[in-house]
């Protein structure tokens, strides 16, 4: 079967599906993500389609997986022999993937995107260890406390800012049946997260010393853990099974009052009634003896795993187009108001700030931008990346601490010691 | 049953049992016994992440699993879990079968559709539960609530006992209803002259329950023991995708930590030495099992 | 046999209590998946739906490639459903009609094939898989299917052949026919309404697998239900209508196979193979 290829998009996309192929040579790249939400998966297919029609000799498609079986997947395609050309990846899963895969440093590749697009460093910190970087960057994404308006507004409670204003509007907001604060305490990656945010704003952020010894264990770490035991006690009572959803489902039901999230606003848009003047967004509180609030911040990157230099090229190119403003806009508002942007010409794209969502939530968008100024990564602080992270992230070790806390009653300093002990197992 | 002269066993024409066991066994020795063959090899290595090469390391697996806690904690609780989805579910499959083994309108479609759970896949069953059980939107806090059971939302995983009682009456929610039609089975391969020899003798329900139901059960239940055990020591992707083993480990039964161990800790030779222990537990378990409870009956 | 009083209460009580455990959550979700999302997740739920909308039935199906999952599932169970039946058919005539050397042996080690976590063969599986060039196809799914099916298929066959008195075949051999034709005209209808609990068995055994579906399966459009569900699900937001939607339209259609298959499977197993 043999179709001329036409410069619409749509029939390119039904011809690829029906397996067709155009009379001449094409690369066929296969791009790994783990944006499985059905409308992610869409809005990357339209630029898979804008692409594919604007360069006929390559024919990018992908196969979205999801985060609780690549880990698996990966390292079993690659020793198979057949891993994906472009892999989407946080950067603790770039450590997992380097251990089983010769990968080829994309420095220049990022060089030649920053010179053009401007990368904010810090989205490209975390790839960058060992001589090398390992994936570019493509979008970040921040924890916030998010918070209903009204519902503080009701109880007179201000958006807390410290550590005991936290406390103390939890406190007041729990009653009614009314969630003050959903905090999770599963071991999940969602814990894993919420841990860290309430660690770094406790001057907690170094996993490694600089000589690769796990620092996990000290005072900073205990106290964090212990405020966390203190706020969990105003959480839902399921909150032990909780992932991202369930603290989403919690604040647009209006069940909880605050959240820590990345981002509520589709959610609270659909189902929560949408009222953008009463959708709150704030950093995430700090320590009562520190200055200012911090957060965890997610850099999310692609991965170029192809050993064939067309392949490679190939992936480049879609890589290049991605990030062009007007596309990047598009990209980024998959999920509007989760990923944002790591580029300076990206930051002011038009498609961004003109996407509906982005539009009703803009004062929200700035802030979520301003909060992710000041994110760090656990493991990937300090300037040293050491492989034990990708072990230690995929167990969720933060998070198993904190059930340790939470749930069976440990004393903070007995489980951060046995958090930081199984740390350095893992270093092994 | 025919006199063991005459049964057509003279048909085994050499070859033919075994050109007819052949699919089913080149079946099964190729999905299986190759795939443990090489879960033996790998469990001999130091393999880190799947697919990168170690070098032999002779029983230091083996010895690491042994000493390590985790793994005997997690046999403990793979024992709770086996041990209380077999009760849970033997309770309910006896009574469900039991009530449908009676005659009343509506009967024949009540045996079909009380399978209805176990129809239904896994990733389905997870979805209902966490939704019913979660304490924002889902139905089943209010309605205890409203039944004056409980006066303030449960968190039904929230604690290791209360996420094992929930897991395991989940799992069983699904499979009771299987065993149920399979213990019916039996049951109705009970002539009916049976009962009424025993009711003339004046024998009462309960007396005639355990005097002619139970032995007659027995055997099926045995099987469905074993074959249940074994089936539920594996269940998985139950466990995984409700609690992930958690709350702080309490539901982190073997097949868990094999997981954990194979794709969180990046340890694939301890995974695979954990494999070849737990197979070789359950085929022990299994042959025991079948030894001592099983009545020594013979072949049709 | 005449029931007392007291059995007649205790027989409704039981049943009332089966009904509302089975049907109950069964309800709960077919309702709330026509709720509006406000309804799904308020924190006071109602049993009867308030509001009425299709809208996460038509996100479902604008949004994911449901129909390709559906088709893919079915694919994959019914294939899965007929090398089933034959492979345990004729294993269960050498085992239960035929004698032969090591007949206890084998049996005994087929049983044992649980006691293997199947955690334990997904990795091995995978990489033989991907040595064969089976890796992303529907085949994979079907050849796994079939290995789990197989000996609880073969320990049913058992019952099956039990109910069939010897003598029928011994009057066809009297008769002159051959192996082959007291198989065709003997045999399979006879067994037919076990080999038809069998093709349920392994047919539901497959529609619900997960596990393997989710490693071996890479492309979108090969996908099973329950993994392209388990996509949805989504990592970081739930919308729980969208996925009661999708519950719904995965339980259905087993739900409507089953009004027609259903009786056979349930009268297969307890009716046996003579009546």
């Amino acid at each position: 079967m043999s179709l001329k290829p036409t410069l619409l998009a749509g029939a390119l996309a039904l011809a690829g599906a029906f397996g067709a192929a155009p009379s001449y040579a094409q690369t066929e790249v296969k791009l790994w993500h783990m944006e499985q939400p059905p409308h992610r998966v869409a809005r990357i297919q339209e630029l898979i389609d804008a692409f594919n029609a604007a360069n006929p000799d390559i024919k990018v498609v992908q196969e979205p997986q999801s985060w609780d079986q690549v880990y698996a997947k990966v390292p079993a395609a690659i020793a198979a022999g057949n891993p994906p050309d472009m892999l989407f990846a946080i950067p603790d899963f770039t450590t997992v993937v380097r251990k089983v895969d010769q990968l080829e440093s994309v420095a220049d590749f990022v060089k030649e995107l920053d010179a053009e697009h401007g990368f904010v460093p810090a989205a490209v910190e975390p790839y960058s260890y060992d001589g090398g970087v390992w994936a570019v960057p493509l979008y970040n994404m921040a924890l916030s406390l998010w918070y209903n308006k009204k519902m503080l507004d009701d109880a007179g409670v201000a958006p807390p800012k410290t550590w005991s204003e936290w406390k103390a509007a939890a406190q007041t907001l729990s009653k009614d049946g009314i969630v003050g604060v959903g905090l999770p305490a599963n071991k999940q990656l969602y814990t894993d997260q919420t841990t860290y945010a309430v660690m770094v704003n406790n001057g907690a952020s170094d996993l490694f010393n600089a000589d690769g010894s796990i620092a996990f264990d000290n005072e900073k770490t205990v106290g964090a853990y212990d405020f966390y035991k203190d706020l969990y006690q105003y959480s839902s009572p399921d909150a032990a099974n909780w992932t991202w959803g369930e603290a989403e489902a919690c604040f647009s039901s209006e069940t909880c009052a605050m959240i820590l999230q990345f981002t509520v606003i589709s959610t609270y848009d659909a189902q929560g009634g949408g009222d953008a003047a009463n959708l709150g967004v704030a950093p995430v509180p700090h320590a009562d003896d520190q200055a200012d609030s911090s957060t965890i911040a997610y850099s999310n990157g692609v991965m170029f795993l192809s050993k064939d230099p067309a392949k490679r090229e190939a992936s480049k190119k879609f890589i290049r187009f991605l990030l062009q403003p007007d596309n990047y806009g598009k990209f980024l508002t998959m999920e509007p108001g989760l990923f944002l942007p790591v580029t300076k010409d990206g930051a002011a794209a038009g498609t961004f700030w003109s996407d509906p969502l982005v539009v009703k939530y803009k004062s929200q968008v700035e802030q979520m931008i301003k909060n992710a100024d000041r994110g760090m990564l656990f493991g990937f602080t300090g300037g040293h990346v050491f492989p034990a992270i990708g072990a230690i992230s995929a167990q969720n070790m933060l998070a198993e601490t904190l059930q340790k806390v939470v749930i069976n009653g440990s004393d903070a300093a007995t489980a951060v010691k046995e958090g930081a002990a199984a740390m350095t197992e893992a270093t092994k | 049953m025919t006199p063991k002269t005459l049964r057509p066993a003279r048909r085994s024409a050499g070859l033919l049992p075994y050109l007819l066991i052949a699919p089913a066994l080149g079946l099964l020795a190729a999905t299986l016994v190759i795939p443990i063959v090489s879960a033996v090899d790998i469990s001999l290595h130091d393999i880190r992440v799947i697919g990168a090469a170690g070098p032999f390391s002779g029983a230091d697996n083996y010895l690491r699993v042994l000493a390590d806690p985790t793994f005997w904690a997690a046999l403990g609780t793979s024992a709770v879990w086996v041990v209380g989805n077999a009760l849970v579910q033997t309770l309910l499959a006896v009574i469900a079968a039991l009530v449908l083994d009676q005659r009343f309108p509506g009967v024949r479609i009540a045996r079909v559709w009380i399978i209805l759970t176990w129809i239904v896949p896994t990733v389905v069953i997870v979805i209902i539960w966490r939704w019913l059980l979660s304490p924002s939107g889902g139905l089943v806090n209010p309605l205890l609530i409203q039944l004056g059971l409980i006066d303030r939302p449960v968190g039904f995983f929230a604690s290791g006992p209360m996420a094992m009682t929930s897991l395991i009456l989940i799992n069983s929610w699904r499979w009771f209803p299987f065993v149920a039609v399979m213990l019916l089975a039996a049951l109705q391969r009970i002539p009916a002259d049976v009962y009424e020899a025993a009711a003339v003798d004046g024998a009462n329900p309960l007396q005639r329950f355990f005097a002619i139901t139970w032995p007659l059960l027995k055997p099926t239940l045995l099987v469905l023991t074993v074959m249940g055990t074994l089936l539920s020591f594996n269940v998985f992707d139950v466990i995984w995708l409700l609690t992930a083993g958690g709350p702080a480990g309490a539901t982190r039964t073997l097949p868990v930590l094999i997981y954990e161990t194979a794709f969180k800790a990046y340890r694939m030779g301890d995974a695979a030495a954990m494999s070849v222990i737990a197979s070789l537990l359950m085929i022990g378990l299994a042959v025991m099992l079948l030894e001592t409870l099983a009545p020594k009956e013979k072949r049709s | 046999m005449k029931r007392g009083l007291a059995g007649t209460a205790a027989l409704l009580l039981g049943l009332l209590v089966l009904a509302l455990v089975v049907l109950f959550p069964m309800w709960a979700v077919l309702s709330s998946s026509i709720k509006l999302p406000r309804e799904i997740i308020h924190r006071i739920p109602t049993y009867f739906p308030k509001s009425f909308t299709l809208q996460h039935y038509q996100k479902l199906l604008a949004t994911s490639d449901f129909p390709a999952y559906f088709g893919n599932s079915l694919v994959v169970a019914l294939l899965s459903a007929a090398i089933t039946v034959a492979l345990a058919t004729l294993a269960g005539y050498a085992f239960f009609r035929l004698e032969f050397r090591g007949r206890e042996l084998i049996y005994r080690m087929v049983m044992v094939a649980y006691a293997f976590p199947s955690i334990v063969i997904l990795i091995p599986i995978y990489l033989m898989f991907a040595k064969l060039g089976l890796i992303d196809t529907r085949t994979a799914l079907v050849i796994v299917n079939v290995t789990f099916a197989l000996p609880f298929s073969i320990w049913m066959m058992r019952t099956f052949f039990a109910a069939l008195p010897h003598e029928l075949e011994e009057a066809a051999a009297i008769d002159g026919a051959s192996l082959f034709e007291t198989a065709r005209y003997v045999l399979v209808p006879l067994l037919g309404p076990g080999m038809a609990s069998i093709a349920v068995f392994a047919f539901v055994s497959s529609w619900t697998e997960y596990l393997f579906a989710s490693v071996l399966i890479l492309s979108d459009a090969k996908r099973t239900i329950p993994v392209g569900l388990s996509g949805i699900i989504g990592q970081y937001q739930i919308d729980w209508g969208l996925l009661l939607a999708g519950a719904s339209l995965s339980i259905l259609p087993v739900v409507v196979f089953f009004a027609f298959v259903g009786r056979f499977f349930v009268s297969g197993l307890t009716e046996g193979a003579v009546k």
